[in-house]
């Protein structure tokens, strides 16, 4: 082995791009325009919270669910509901901020462990139909309950935050650095958590759930568990999203924001954890800038057609690399290792799993 | 892995990555473009915010058109493109400062939508000032952001949503038409006295901006001693109207029904309820401006000829004046045609999409008149100008309330479509009527909604005010 090699070259880079990343986003309000860093890199902090929820159960659950837009949803709409007060729709009971966060992240979670409970026996296809399933049904039981949110949603919500955050529309940076440090705590849990036993024992369910089943684990129960525990992240993305917009409506969490969050994970590697936000920065940066690449008009993509060009690329992802961008990234990685440290020897072609 | 698969790779994957690597490297420079950018203090910029999908997308360039032509109109530029409004706008100058729209807003009536265009034409392109949006869950977003961001200015399109002027009401969203309570004044009184009716079911979107045309029609209607005995509510952008319909009394029951489901949801509701318990006639049935609107009227009117129809702020097609004339001729030096309607036509120019947009824009060339192009001090000159804007339009006076609403007159139709006429009958004409509609509604009551207003019967300031209008003047 070369020297490189003993020092695992590649594990070296990535932990350096990542510590520049994390140092960039960092410095985010400082280095970036106003707009880029509270509109699009905010979103990309929550709505990469929300991908890894989907990403985690996925890649070590080995269960896709279209739910988890739901979840945030829910998470938006309880917060809405308790917070707010005065002449807005909703129930505006106007609980403390806090009160407001804890009844959130409590029932979110709830209803995310009995949908587990709910679905954990099926797989497969199964399994993704009855995720979509409750997402629609989530989309229109908060178009159709009026006195819940109805179509207008609940708005102001950003008047009604914890003391510390203020109102994200006056002060864009704390929020910024709340998304930014809560994203790293949610990684960093989610890592953690796939080393414990109860991540392992996932992991064995997702390989093998008949052998698990049969070396004595409660195979439903740890579904549901992590069920809980992903729609547990996809409420803190929820929170973070309504401080973020300022509200909720049934729009935001459509079948089209199912499919978005879908996109998000696959752009970045279903299998990997850190595809979450890589994925979220691509999507949002693509969807708010894609209509000021000159020239799009003239082939036909009008304002109202840009989603044509996020579903092309996303398209050229997937056929090319199913493991998204990252997938590529560890490709570009292996073929150097293969073309410049070890060209001679064979090597067999890389395991596209997660990593443990 | 294949052969076969391999060797795919080894070709298609760099070409991949080149691909996005350039387009990564594009959206990298335009994010990079948005870094540091400053905003000039000579040119004013406008964003103009519409719909370009979802129930109303058709009215997309009607609404930018009506903009524009105010703009073309008083600050000396022209279109573009005088085929397509939504292709841009150039050369106009206010007090020295030329006027720059920055971008048109592509929403599709879902508040998240609005706001997102909104937060990319204010923060992303720099607007100073956004006229829009279309409709009223967008607007009530819209006056929640306007909320936070005092600084920069939001004059409504055609939005015509209670909240935004009543229970919201920030000081920097104005906004120059009535909302759709307004609009339906005196249309509910001509449901009982013309066409005799005593008992009435409505049926609804569910949403603020139906909620409050309803209201209108509700409040007018039990107001003279009429019973609301159902209110139904399908969802917007509902394509499938048959079990709603069936919610509705059927027509033995009832003396008529309300009709206020608007956009592409009109014509599919109407069929519904024709397939349910038979034809509608002009007596039994009244809409709300949506059975009037290009689109919709060419379908509607063929079928229940003669049906009375509530107002959208502007006159029917047969309506007459000189100030009418010269507008419509104006608006055709600058707008030859609209897409998907066609050429300029009068029941274009005439309807509230166009209208209402026209007078937002109108009512900001004359502040940024009074101002001198003025937009320091976080723009209070300019606020304050547009507050205390009077618009001696074509169609009445328009000048605001306290809570920077439109006080207005207000109108009401029939549509007509027998062999050798087809036109909009303005059949009434109300004065002056502002946002409370006689006291029904406030700021600290709740906003339209499924249960309000209640069927009450009172006393409203223009019982024995209308005037009727034949053949499109009025008496």
């Amino acid at each position: 082995m070369t020297a490189l090699e003993r020092l695992g070259w590649k594990r070296l880079l990535n932990w350096a791009l990542a510590f520049v990343g994390v140092l960039l986003a960092g410095l985010g309000p400082v280095i970036f325009s106003a707009f880029f860093a509270h509109t699009i890199l905010t979103q990309v902090f929550w709505l990469g919270i929300a991908a890894c929820s989907l990403i985690f159960l996925s890649a070590y659950v080995g269960m896709v669910s279209l739910a988890q837009v739901s979840m945030y949803g829910i998470a938006g709409f309880v917060l809405g509901n308790t917070v707010t007060q005065g002449q807005v729709k909703g129930l505006h009971l106007g609980y403390d901020p806090w009160v407001g966060i804890l009844i959130t992240i409590a029932v979110t979670t709830v209803i995310g462990l009995l949908l587990g409970a709910i679905s954990s026996r099926s797989a497969g296809i199964y399994f993704l139909m009855i995720t979509l399933a409750f997402a629609v049904l989530a989309n229109t039981f908060f178009g159709q309950v009026t006195v819940l949110s109805g179509f207008s949603g609940i708005g102001n919500i950003q008047s009604f935050t914890p003391g510390f955050l203020g109102n994200p529309a006056e002060n864009p940076n704390r929020l910024y650095y709340l998304a930014f440090v809560v994203s790293i705590v949610v990684y960093v849990l989610c890592r953690y958590l796939t080393r414990t036993p109860f991540g392992l024992t996932l992991q064995g369910i997702r390989d093998d759930p008949v052998r698990m089943g049969s070396l004595g684990f409660n195979v439903p129960l740890h579904r549901s568990i992590a069920f809980g525990f992903a729609a547990f992240l996809a409420s803190i993305a929820g929170i973070l999203f309504v401080w973020w917009n300022g509200q909720i409506a049934p729009g935001s969490i459509d079948l089209s924001a199912v499919i978005d969050l879908l996109v998000v994970a696959v752009i970045g590697g279903l299998f990997r954890l850190e595809g979450a936000w890589l994925g979220a920065l691509v999507f949002v940066v693509i969807s708010n800038y894609v209509r000021s690449v000159p020239g799009l008009g003239h082939i036909g993509i009008t304002a109202e057609r840009y989603h044509t060009v996020i579903g092309v690329i996303f398209l050229v992802i997937v056929l090319l690399s199913p493991g998204g961008l990252l997938g590529i990234w560890e490709w570009l990685q292996n073929q150097l290792d293969r073309a410049v440290l070890r060209p001679a020897v064979a090597r067999p072609a890389p395991a596209e799993g997660p990593e443990p | 892995m294949t052969y076969v698969r391999k060797r795919g790779r080894r070709f298609w994957l760099p070409a991949g990555i080149g691909a996005l690597a350039a387009a990564a490297a594009l959206a990298a420079a335009f994010a990079a473009s948005a870094v540091g950018k400053t905003s000039a203090a000579t040119p004013i910029k406008i964003g103009i915010l519409s719909d370009c999908q979802g129930a109303f997308g058709a009215f997309y360039d009607t609404d930018i058109g009506g903009a524009l032509a105010a703009l073309a109109q008083y600050t000396g530029g022209h279109l573009k493109n005088p085929n397509k409004p939504s292709a841009g706008f150039v050369g106009g100058t206010v007090a020295g400062h030329p006027i720059q729209i920055v971008g048109f807003g592509c929403s599709n009536d879902r508040a998240d939508t609005a706001i997102k265009e909104t937060k990319r034409l204010v923060e992303q392109l720099g607007a100073d000032i956004l006229i829009g949006p279309l409709s009223g869950d967008e607007a009530i977003a819209v006056a929640n952001y306007a909320k936070s961001h005092p600084t920069k200015t939001f004059i409504n399109g055609t939005a015509a949503s209670q909240d935004p002027t009543l229970q919201i009401a920030p000081k920097n969203f104005f906004r120059y038409n009535g909302d759709g309570a307004q609009w339906n004044a005196g249309a509910g009184d001509l449901a009982y006295k013309k066409l005799g009716w005593r008992k009435a079911a409505i049926i609804m979107d569910d949403y603020s901006f139906a909620w409050t045309s309803g209201a209108g029609l509700i409040a007018d209607f039990c107001a003279v001693g009429g019973q609301i005995t159902k209110r139904v509510f399908p969802p917007l952008n509902t394509t499938d109207y048959s079990s709603y319909v069936r919610q509705l009394p059927a027509p033995d029951k009832v003396d008529g029904y309300f009709w206020v489901v608007g956009g592409t949801g009109t014509v599919p509701s109407l069929k519904a309820f024709e397939q349910a318990y038979g034809p509608l006639s002009a007596k039994n049935v009244m809409g709300n401006l949506f059975f009037e609107v290009t689109g919709n009227f060419e379908q509607i009117a063929p079928h229940v000829s003669g049906a009375y129809v509530g107002g959208f702020g502007t006159p029917g097609t047969d309506y007459h004046s000189a100030a009418a004339t010269a507008y419509f001729k104006n608006v055709a030096k600058y707008i030859k045609s609209i897409p998907p309607f066609g050429k300029t036509s009068i029941p274009e120019v005439y309807g509230g999409f166009f209208y209402n947009y026209y007078k937002a824009a109108w009512a900001l060339s004359l502040a940024l008149k009074a101002t001198g192009g003025d937009l320091s001090g976080g723009q209070k000159a300019l606020q304050a100008a547009l507050a205390k804007v009077v618009l001696n339009g074509p169609f009445g006076t328009v000048k605001l309330d306290a809570n920077r609403q439109a006080i207005e007159d207000e109108w009401s139709y029939q549509i007509i479509a027998k062999p050798g006429q087809t036109l909009v009958k303005t059949v009434q004409w109300i004065p002056k009527v502002n946002q409370t509609f006689g006291g029904t509604f406030a700021a600290s009551k709740p906003p339209p909604s499924r249960t309000f207003p209640p069927c009450t019967k009172r006393a409203l300031p223009w019982s024995g005010k209308e005037r009727p209008v034949v053949n499109g003047v009025i008496k």
